[in-house]
């Protein structure tokens, strides 16, 4: 058969790549859940098949969410961390005025961060996982989260708390942990970006390989924010060997003992 | 503000302003103050959340001037491949920082040149420019 049928001012080989393009996507679209399986097969995974995220995770150092960011916050060697950021956040009026007024930041007197801001900060986390409960470790105050993942609801009416209170639940290989009950004294960042009471974060941790974790996190809070917002993370393993350290704030807490932080200072949202 | 020979204040803001960990930068440096602290280091805390490092700094009088600047964390900074040792008193040392905002002679390092040309990254963070 004879291929060349087209106008002579193209190039004969375009018609014959537009073709092979539409091939190959087909066969890729149809390859897709073949090629998806295959990958899923790669991920580690408990012995109940649950997907495996027990690890010490290098993550980006999210100061700010609104903005995006590359590189691991370690300072160690782990390569392929990425933020993608919420870019402008939509405040309500209530959220505009906390984001403008004058504050101290609580952290700096080693109050806990809360959980989105511990979320950013450029220390690693482990994930310790059972096929009940899920625990991140954070280095960053050494302190730690406990997720159930046994099915259990979040619960109602429970006392607000720096943390807040979490359950997770699995969707195929895509751990999804919902948590609320957040007391509204803390930050989503470092950026100083104003969170509420009225707060509930929504996490999807789900493996791109063996190495790397997918994490997104999507914030509601009605009170502060006119519609959700998300982040988009990618996490990676350390090295062998690379485990988590004591981290403790107070030990030369220099800046808030000698009086070196502002106690009031106006940021512009 | 006298002049100094060992604090020159940059005139650029073009420089990454580092991440801190436990407290936010606005509130306690101050973005349109770079300064450079030059001289000899007098001690090293090597301490969470921050790493400490006190130099001596003389002025075109001669007199010394102690600075105090702020750095990243231990956690950090070993896994970038410091350690308690790598700034020893008496080392000759330049920084590169921003000064903090009450105007006492108080920074947050950026970069610690040391007597051998070594440049050292001294923030908490090497992944993000934002104050």
């Amino acid at each position: 058969m004879k291929m060349r049928s087209v106008p002579s001012n193209r190039p004969s080989n375009v018609p014959s790549l537009i073709v092979m393009v539409v091939a190959i996507a087909g066969l890729a679209l149809t390859a897709a859940p073949a090629a998806g399986q295959a990958a899923a097969a790669k991920i580690p995974r408990l012995a109940d098949g649950k997907p495996d995220f027990n690890g010490v995770w290098d993550r980006p150092r999210v100061n700010d969410i609104t903005r995006d960011t590359d590189g691991c916050g370690s300072g160690a060697s782990t390569v392929g961390c990425k933020q993608k950021g919420a870019g402008d956040l939509p405040y309500t009026a209530w959220g505009r005025e906390q984001a403008s007024g004058p504050r101290f930041d609580y952290a700096a007197r080693c109050l806990p961060w809360g959980y989105t801001r511990a979320m950013g900060t450029a220390y690693p986390i482990e994930i310790i996982q059972t096929p009940k409960r899920l625990a991140y470790l954070f280095e960053s105050n050494n302190v730690f989260h406990v997720i159930p993942t046994d099915g259990r609801k979040l619960p109602e009416g429970a006392d607000p708390l720096w943390l807040g209170r979490s359950a997770g639940r699995y969707e195929g290989d895509t751990l999804v942990i919902e948590t609320t009950g957040f007391n509204g004294q803390t930050w989503l960042d470092t950026a100083e970006h104003p969170s509420s009471d009225q707060l509930r974060v929504t996490e999807r941790l789900r493996h791109i390989d063996v190495d790397h974790l997918e994490y997104e996190v999507t914030f509601e809070d009605p009170k502060t924010y006119s519609k959700p917002f998300k982040n988009t993370r990618i996490w990676s393993r350390m090295k062998p060997g690379e485990e988590l350290m004591e981290w403790w704030c107070m030990e030369n807490n220099k800046d808030l003992l000698e009086g070196l932080i502002s106690p009031t200072h106006v940021n512009q949202p | 503000m006298k002049q100094m020979l060992a604090l020159l204040i940059a005139g650029t803001l073009a420089a990454p302003i580092p991440v801190l960990a436990h407290h936010s930068f606005a509130a306690e440096f101050d973005a349109a103050k770079p300064v450079t602290v030059q001289g000899a280091v007098e001690k090293v805390e090597w301490t969470n959340p921050h790493i400490w490092v006190y130099v001596d700094a003389k002025d075109a009088a001669g007199k010394v001037e102690r600075w105090q600047c702020e750095g990243g964390s231990p956690n950090t900074l070993a896994r970038q491949g410091w350690s308690r040792d790598t700034l020893k008193p008496g080392d000759q040392v330049v920084i590169e920082g921003f000064r903090a905002k009450n105007g006492s002679n108080t920074c947050n390092s950026r970069t610690v040149k040391t007597a051998n040309g070594k440049t050292l990254f001294a923030g908490s963070s090497l992944g993000q420019e934002n104050p």
